[in-house]
Order: C-alpha cells, then structure tokens, then sequence
C-alpha cells in the first residue's frame, strides 16, 4: 500500500476529470434514488411518482448522452470507453427502457395485487445503469458488475408479481440458472486474470498472457467466459431459461428482457471479439470457429423449435434465440468494421420486438390467455392490430419493404465481403444457414394472419374492445417506424 | 512452504465439488450453495493470483466486488425459492416442472 502514497492525489484527480464522461449514469443513478423515495412516501399520494421519475431520468439521461457527442474519449483509468458505438447502443437501450416502462405502467395499471408498483420502475433504472456501462467499457471487472446488475435485476423483475405457480417456477429457473452461469464466468476471467495480469482485454498485454498461457487452459478459461455472456444473450447451448422465463414473466418485462439487455451484451461481445479476433494466433481461430458454430446451431435451433409452439410468448422466445444467432452474425460483420450493419440490425430488432410484445400484451389482455388458437377470427373484429402485427411478423421474417428486411441485407452483404477478403468456408454457411432460417421462419411469424384472418372463431364470448390506450399508441407507432426505416433505410443509417 | 499452485489446486477442488452440487439438481438450496461454492474457489483464485500483480490490485478489487455482488444473488435467489415453496410446498427442482415445452 506504501508505494501508492505518493501517488494518491494523481489519482483523484485524475477521478475528478472522468467525472464528466460519466454523467448519464449518474443522471440514472439519481433517478433511481429519487425512484426510492418516490415509491416511499409518495406512493400513496401519487401513484405513478416512480413511472414519472424514472421516465423524467431516461429523457435527460438521452439528453446528456446526446451532448457526449462531442467529448469522446476514456475515462477512469481506460476502464469505460466514450465512444460513438457505445453512445449509439445507449440511445437505443434508453429507448426500449421508456417503451417497456410505458408498457409496464399500463399492464398493472389496473392490477389488484397489493405489492408496491413502484418498485418495478426503481428495478428498471438499477438495470440500466449496468447495461450503460456493459456498453462502454472493456474491462473484466466493470463487465461483470454490469452483468450481474443486469441480471439480479431481472430476477427481481420476473419473480417480483409472480403470483401463479408457474410464473414463481420462471423465476427460480432463471435465478438459479443465471447464477450458475455468472459464477462459471466468475472462475473463468480469474484464470484468465492469472494468464495476463491485466483486466482490460482491449489491452495487448491481455492478449499476449492467453497466447503464451498453456492451450487447454485458456481454451477452458474463454468456454466459462463465454458462459456468461452467452447466458445474457441466450445462445445455444444457454438459451434454456428463455423460453419458460418469456412465457411466465409478465408480458411487458418479456418485452424488456428480449431487447435492453441483449443490446448491452452484444455490445461487450462485439468489442471482446473485436479484441480477440483479429490476431493471427490459434486463440482468435478457434474464437471464430466457435462463434461461427453457435450462431448456426441458435439459429436453426430457435427457428425449427418455434414452428411447433402454440404459445405466442414461447414463440417469440424462440425467435429471439434465432435472431440472437443472427445477432451474432452481425457481431463477426462488426469484426470486420461494418459498425453500421450491427447497430441497424440491433435498433431494428429492438423495434420489432417492443412491438410484437405490446401487440401481445394486448391481446393477452382482452383474451386472458395468450395462445395462438385464441387468436381464432379476432382478424375481423380488430382489423387494424392484426393487420400491423402481422406486418412486424413479416418484418422479424425480413421480407421487403419491412425495416427487417433490410436489415438482413446490410448484415448479409457484411459478411459476403469478409468472405471475399477471407476466402474462408464458415462465412458461406453462415449466410446459407442464415438465408435458410429465415424461410422456415416465415412458417410461425405468419400462424397469427392465419389465426386471425383465415380461421373461424372458436369461442363466441367477445372480449372488450382494445381502446387508444398509451401501449396501443407506442407498438402502432413503432410499426409505422418498421416500415419507414424499410422503405427509407438511410434515415437511419446516417445516423451511425 | 506454500505455492501458488496450492492455491489453484484447492480452488479447482472446490469449483468441482461446487459444480457437481449445480448438476446433482437434488434441492434449490443445494444449488444456490454450489454457486457459492463456485464464486468463492473464483474469488481464491483471485487473490492468490492479485498476490503478483502489486500495481493495480486488481485482483484484490475484483474478489471484493465478486464477495457483494454473490451476496446480492443469492438474497434475491433465496427469496425467489421461498416464493416457489409457498406455491409448490418443494424445492426440488424435478418436481417443479409445470413450464415445458
């Protein structure tokens, strides 16, 4: 300890001047105190004081990180990265956060449970604050405090209204299974912490520890590593918990949990890969041989295992680990400085599926039950939902003129490109596997227009009309932004 | 005299006996604790290791932040299987399994 005395006050200092490339994250730290107190003593006074907080928090949190714009640069020691990815991946993040609050303050709106509602805002803002700073940084240990923000506070999200058997049995399998694996990883970056000494892994010493580390090992090291992520992002072979956890959370949090954290894990993941993939060593090989692997293996899986479910959530649940293996697609485009594919991608899968999710919020509503058959004839009596539902179903497939559409282009020609540059066979079948699961998905996106429109009802009992109401208003609002951003895709593209 | 190897071989044991107690899936709690185990035979390993990296600490660091964020886990853990035992009146995980595909 003696020999950091004499350098204590570089150290403040040095504190005091990152401070200001930190400001968004205190800007929601603020917030979630404030939500605290909100829920505390004014709950009884004004009920939505913590939904009008927490909003209020990611407006001007979307503020500040606008104006970071212009300060780019690292901070704290090289520990968070300010750059332009990073600021995009938060603009994104803070605006699936307002939807799903949006979503979330307008599904219990009318709940009898006696639990404080507030909560749940103060949750939210606690897991933002670990997905802002997954999204910037490259060391080990800010990696790993943001995962683990993220993920207790989905467990308290998903187990925190649980009220049936099965939502309480959602909860305990996505606790104990994220647990596992954030402990697994846990092990795995102390090897890796023991081969380099550094944490940082955009550090070239980081990458020269591994190297000269015995093969085994680091190889056993990167696989429990990855078992973390993986289970943020929910790829083959960790994606067990996603489909039963979508199902038994309640709709809005499914709508959280599909989008803001796989926006932040894939941000870690691109700029890990980035680190670690461009060498010329057998590390960077056998990271893009398993990379490669898993995406094919998600994608089929996720798509060919949707096609036999008759839950909407389960469903969507698959789709997400499908698009997750494309996700990962655009993560190698990524490696190979197509920023704008992945982040066109992201943005537009966080619209796609913020939309499906409030469609389905709402029709669980008025059915009480969200199964396909459910569904049966309601084509008719709800016109105009069914009818953009079906266009974000034709949007998550990628057919023209959906925004999805285009976003598989931008991801497909990336990484044609890097085929042509490489030469290397992986790339070709990623694009076939990719091409193909795209067809099978188009099998179970269009069961709801065939639902709806093409068979008859079933149950005569009419349920009540779905009104203007505010989640009603956002999913319309972001289909209409699906088929603008594909009929204009360089509105958005400009943008990165 | 007492090496690093040491160090790493009791933390291996430990990490094995954590992880056979995840995969044995006999009880809720008996998972939670193989979790435990996992995190502390990391949190070793950390430290026998920050014992060589006397610049940063940041070994030392990291086995702090790992001590409070495994505490936070396993508070919300053991209040989600409490909520499960109200409903199922088990914690056996084998015998919870309404939501299947």
């Amino acid at each position: 300890m003696n020999e950091a005395v004499p350098y204590i006050s570089n150290y403040i200092d040095s504190i005091i001047q990152a401070v200001p490339y930190f400001k968004t994250e205190i800007i929601l730290a603020i917030g979630f105190l404030c939500s605290i107190f909100g829920s505390l003593f004014l709950d009884k006074i004004w009920k939505n004081s913590s939904f009008a907080i927490s909003i209020i928090s990611y407006a001007l949190a979307a503020y500040c990180n606008y104006q970071q714009y212009d300060a780019l640069g690292t901070a704290f020691f090289n520990m968070l990265h300010i750059d332009r990815f990073g600021l995009h991946a938060k603009f994104m993040l803070l605006l699936a956060l307002i939807v799903s609050s949006i979503l979330i303050q307008q599904h219990f709106q009318h709940s009898t449970s006696n639990k404080r509602k507030g909560d749940i805002y103060t949750i939210l803002l606690g897991s933002s604050i670990g997905m802002s700073i997954l999204c910037m940084t490259s060391h080990w240990l800010m990696a790993f405090i943001g995962i683990e923000m993220v993920s207790i506070s989905s467990y308290i999200l998903v187990g925190y209204f649980a009220e049936t058997k099965k939502q309480t049995e959602a909860a305990m399998k996505y606790a104990l299974f994220g647990s596992a694996c954030a402990a697994i990883m846990l092990y795995g970056l102390s090897l890796i912490y023991g081969f380099t000494g550094v944490l940082d892994f955009a550090d070239q010493k980081h990458m020269q520890g591994l190297i000269d580390a015995p093969k085994v090992m680091s190889g056993i090291a990167l696989l429990f590593v990855l078992t973390g992520i993986g289970f943020k992002l929910s790829f083959v072979p960790f994606h067990l918990w996603s489909p039963d956890v979508y199902e038994g959370a309640p709709t809005p949090v499914a709508a959280f949990l599909s989008t803001a954290p796989k926006i932040a894990a894939i941000i870690l993941f691109s700029r890990l890969i980035q680190a670690w993939g461009n060498t010329l060593f057998y590390f960077s090989e056998i990271l893009l041989i398993f990379i490669v692997l898993v995406a094919i293996v998600s994608m089929l899986a996720g798509n060919l295992i949707a096609l036999r479910q008759q839950n909407v959530k389960r469903m969507m649940a698959y789709s997400s680990i499908g698009h997750t293996g494309f996700l990962l697609m655009a993560a190698l485009g990524y490696m190979a400085g197509h920023q704008e594919a992945l982040l066109f991608y992201l943005a537009i899968y966080t619209f796609m599926n913020l939309a499906a999710f409030a469609f389905i919020d709402l029709l669980e509503k008025q059915q009480g039950n969200s199964n396909l058959s459910s569904y049966s004839g309601l084509g008719k009596q709800l016109p105009i939902l069914f009818t953009l539902f079906s266009f974000v179903g034709i949007s998550l497939v990628g057919i023209p003129p959906s925004a999805g559409f285009v976003g598989k282009l931008f991801v497909f020609s990336a990484i044609f490109e890097r085929y042509q540059e490489m030469g290397d066979m992986a790339y070709i079948w990623l694009l076939i596997i990719g091409a193909l699961t795209s067809v099978i998905s188009l099998f179970y996106y269009f069961k709801i227009p065939l639902y709806a429109f093409l068979k008859s009802k079933t149950n005569e009992s009419v349920g009540q009309p779905i009104g203007w109401t505010p989640s009603y208003i956002v999913a319309i609002l972001l289909s209409i932004l699906l088929l603008l951003f594909g009929l204009f895709p360089s509105l958005l593209m400009q943008l990165f | 005299m007492i090496s690093i190897t040491h160090f790493l071989v009791v933390s291996a044991i430990i990490f094995s006996i954590g992880l056979y107690a995840i995969i044995a899936k006999r009880n809720a709690i008996m998972i939670l604790v193989g979790i435990e185990l996992i995190i502390n035979a990391a949190i070793l390993n950390f430290v026998a290791f920050g014992r060589y990296d006397k610049l940063n600490y940041g070994g030392q660091v990291f086995a702090l932040f790992a001590i409070v964020l495994a505490a936070a886990a396993v508070a919300v853990g053991l209040a989600i299987i409490l909520a499960v035992y109200r409903k199922y009146k088990t914690i056996n995980p084998d015998n919870i399994t309404d939501l299947q595909d």
